[in-house]
């Protein structure tokens, strides 16, 4: 009896070693492999669990994926074969609606227990044979731990983990009891290394590698951005859901996957293989591949919606299709989410919606499908833009005046867009701000030569520097100078909105009397046109205080000049009283005009 | 219990890279004996793509810089010339104390060799010397270096795989573990300043057995104790081996 006890309590010790090994090889593998099962915490202040300290390895906390391993394999004689998979996207369809993925297994682990009945051992061999097998297996643990840091798959492993750009590949795993064999020009490409099995009586423990010797060929690299910058704290427009929180800006966080993880369900992976299950997403799965693009909401929100906001804006923009990587805080799996994770469905991105938009960097929210407020009007504007910002929907540009604004029939839109942007920081909106400034003012002032530093100084008199128009690449939105500053401007849309409707509505009134059908650019350089005028008359005047020598050296006439011009602005050149007369009154034209639109400080400085 | 021996792949490495390289083998060898409860500690190298892993444990870490920089002082007085760190792992076996002999033996039973071939390229000299003098070798120089460094990559990666079928061919020979030990004691041994020229040491089980293999030998025997950490034997033994020695030099 003693004898069958032992031998049965042997055996299960055996059997127990056996399955706790198994778990820590995929442990291992999937540690060393898989970017989004990878414990991040690695603080020294890790209390190691008690199941950590099988073979004397500490991995830290082990994926909630390997729980479920005791489900299924629930005969250890079954081999347990474990496939790296390289999702990779073909380079040549980024952008493109049909996106396609490869799955490439570049590693194939096999890990099996086999029996070997031919030789009855004694049983004083049997009885401390597990210790023997127990002490070999942490040998190979280790060799094994070591052996997956040399080979290809390591270093694609360390690019997904680095905080670095999006690529254009993801790792995922599948853990099964049988495989597909390879095809012959796979295993061509293939090398194999078998580690020498462990003696685990009456069979043995067999660890086995076939891996792809290289992965040049997959052009693995990091996705380029757009050149369009990122907005990176864009908050979209509150119009389309007013309740949505907008996110805080995280950089470090790459939550793209997120929202893919999804409600995927739960039967499909175990209907598909009873024997298996894996990370991301297999081929011939119905729901996975090729979904609608953009537009429809993805059919996998993630239970807590927050998340979808959690993600920075720059994980939203375009390419980060295959990167399965869950935000940092999101570290607690439950079983379910590692069934179904890591997300599997990176054609539900929205990135290729971006390219509806013609690639700028407005924010395609994951979440929603509302795409930022587009802003016709700038269509309309678009010779005044710089040839690079010729698209419709930017509406980071001002509008060139406020009247096509009006009579856009989504002005609303635009406004509050306009508003919205306001708050965002954009170096285009700078640089297109100073590109269209500089398009204008060349317009306003062809025969003033002075650099357009200088005439926005006087322009803009409030005396804060225009960013936009000194060139430098200021990150205030146009608009926001725009409501610092007193001063009008040709661009100045928002004052008139936000100070007086009454007074934009006059000017609307006014100016659609003077614009004909394209008539905004015509109606803007008449305004521009008199204020540059005006302008040019002020430079070119003689200063205030002059000899009276210089006065008698032009041809006087002996009359006065009428209305008391001379007399009141001393600056006055001789010459006729009807052009005296004449300048008078369009300058008091131009001060009604202006005082119309600002305050009058200014103003009232020019009189003095 | 035999001494099992493992002859690594000759490396040719720079007098810069030294310090990587050597790192690089010795804890990936200790780590794989490092049979305690460990928490693996991943190393990238900076001068290669290699990655290999330590045990994590301080003390080991500062054993082997230690024995890496004495090394390295060994190598700018030995420029250009072949060596051999030997790393021995070892059993401690209390011996009976006698007369002449109150220690501890120890008794081998795993050795491994890294051969080296040290270069140094013309005019270049080491980045430790006090006057700073990193001298631009010039441009052949440096082209010939990057030429050879991915063939000392991938020469490195080759004695890490050879180290881990090692590892997994012989383990009949490792020792039980003790409880809360984490590594097996291991020395490492790197030649002295009187040591002489190509010299292979092999310990065998407990008879220890010195077999020299030089040009030119000068017998310096007495007093002389090569090996760092070498702990005499006791008199008896010593004169038997001695004149075993001498014999097996006259032949």
């Amino acid at each position: 009896m003693d004898f069958q006890t032992n031998l049965q309590s042997e055996s299960g010790k055996l059997e127990n070693i056996i399955s706790q090994f198994l778990l820590k090889i995929l442990h291992v593998i999937l540690d060393s492999r898989v970017p989004s099962l990878h414990s991040r915490d690695q603080s020294s202040v890790y209390r190691v669990r008690k199941s950590d300290k099988w073979f004397n390895l500490v991995l830290g906390d082990r994926p909630s994926a390997l729980d479920n391993l005791n489900f299924w394999h629930r005969n250890v004689m079954d081999p347990m074969i474990i496939d790296i998979i390289l999702v990779h996207k073909d380079p040549n369809s980024i952008g493109s609606l049909s996106s396609s993925c490869n799955e490439t297994v570049i590693e194939r682990w096999v890990v099996q227990y086999e029996s070997t009945k031919m030789v009855h051992h004694p049983i004083n061999e049997t009885s401390s044979s597990y210790k023997k097998t127990y002490k070999k297996s942490i040998v190979l643990l280790r060799s094994l731990y070591t052996h997956m840091r040399l080979l290809p798959a390591y270093r694609i492993f360390r690019q997904l983990r680095s905080s670095s750009p999006n690529f254009n590949f993801d790792i995922i795993y599948k853990v099964s009891s049988f495989s597909n064999p390879f095809s012959r020009a796979d295993e061509e490409s293939m090398c194999e290394y078998a580690f020498v099995p462990v003696e685990a009586l009456p069979g043995r423990l067999c660890v086995s590698v076939t891996y792809r010797s290289t992965l040049i060929d997959f052009n693995l690299e990091p996705l380029v951005s757009l050149p369009p910058k990122i907005i990176t704290d864009y908050v979209g427009s509150p119009l389309p859901d007013p309740m949505r929180s907008f996110p805080s800006s995280e950089k470090g966080v790459r939550a793209t996957s997120f929202p893919l993880r999804g409600v995927r369900p739960p039967s499909s992976a175990p209907l598909e293989r009873p024997h298996s299950w894996s990370s991301g997403f297999q081929k011939g799965a119905p729901f996975l591949q090729n979904q609608p693009i953009g537009g429809s909401p993805p059919a996998f929100r993630p239970s807590p919606p927050s998340y979808d906001f959690s993600s920075s804006p720059s994980d939203n923009y375009s390419h980060r299709v295959q990167n399965f990587r869950p935000p940092a805080h999101y570290r607690s799996p439950s079983y379910d989410e590692y069934q179904l994770s890591p997300p599997f469905s990176p054609y539900a991105s929205p990135a290729p919606s971006t390219y509806l938009f013609g690639g700028n960097p407005i924010h395609a929210r994951k979440s929603s499908e509302t795409a930022p407020v587009s802003i016709p009007h700038p269509i309309r504007s678009s010779r005044y833009l710089s040839p690079n910002f010729s698209d419709p929907n930017r509406h980071s540009l001002p509008p060139i005046s406020p009247r096509s604004t009006k009579h856009d029939p989504s002005s609303q839109e635009s406004t509050s867009a306009n508003r919205s942007y306001r708050r965002t920081e954009s170096v285009k909106a700078g640089e297109l701000h100073g590109a269209v400034n500089h398009s204008s003012v060349h317009k306003m002032v062809r025969d003033n030569k002075d650099d357009s530093g200088r005439f926005s100084g006087l322009l803009y008199s409030s005396g804060s520097p225009r960013p936009g128009l000194s060139g430098s690449s200021s990150r205030l939105s146009f608009q926001d100078d725009l409501d610092d500053c007193d001063f009008s401007c040709p661009f100045d849309v928002d004052d008139i909105d936000t100070s007086d409707s009454t007074a934009s509505q006059n000017l609307d009134a006014k100016a659609t009397s003077e614009l004909s059908s394209q008539s905004h650019p015509l109606g803007r350089k008449s305004q521009d046109a008199a204020v540059g005028v005006l302008v040019h008359m002020l430079r070119t005047a003689p200063p205030l205080r002059q000899d009276s020598s210089i006065y008698s050296s032009h041809s006087l006439r002996p009359e006065d000049p009428e209305g008391g011009v001379g007399t009141a602005s001393g600056f006055f050149m001789p010459r006729k009283t009807a052009d005296a007369l004449e300048e008078l009154r369009s300058y008091r034209e131009m001060k009604d005009l202006l005082l119309s639109k600002s305050g009058t400080r200014v103003l009232s400085r020019e009189e003095a | 219990m035999n001494c099992e021996v493992c002859q690594l792949k000759e490396l040719e490495v720079e007098h810069y890279e030294l310090r990587e390289v050597l790192r690089c083998i010795l804890h990936t060898i200790v780590f794989q004996r490092a049979l305690g409860l460990v928490r693996p500690k991943d190393i990238d190298l900076e001068l290669f793509e290699i990655t290999y892993v330590q045990c994590g444990d301080a003390e080991v870490e500062k054993k082997i810089d230690e024995k890496i920089e004495q090394f390295i002082s060994w190598v700018e007085k030995h420029p250009n010339k072949k060596s051999q760190i030997c790393l021995s792992f070892y059993e401690v076996k209390s011996k009976q104390p006698s007369w002449f002999t109150n220690k501890i033996e120890r008794l081998y039973w795993e050795q491994w060799y890294v051969n080296l071939n040290v270069s140094q390229l013309p005019r270049a000299h080491s980045i430790k010397s006090r006057h700073s003098k990193v001298v631009d070798p010039g441009e052949s120089a440096s082209e010939e270096r990057s030429a050879r460094r991915p063939a000392l990559e991938a020469s490195l990666r080759d004695v890490l795989f050879q180290i881990i079928k090692f590892v997994n061919e012989k383990k009949d020979h490792v020792p039980p573990i003790s409880e809360g030990v984490i590594y097996f004691p291991f020395e490492i041994t790197i030649p002295r300043k009187r040591s002489l020229e190509n010299f292979n040491l092999v310990f065998d089980g407990r008879k220890i057995v010195f077999k020299v293999a030089l040009r030119n030998y000068f017998l310096q025997f007495i007093g002389l104790c090569f090996w760092d950490g070498y702990d005499k034997e006791n008199a008896a033994d010593w004169a038997s081996n001695h004149a075993q020695l001498m014999e097996e030099l006259g032949s």
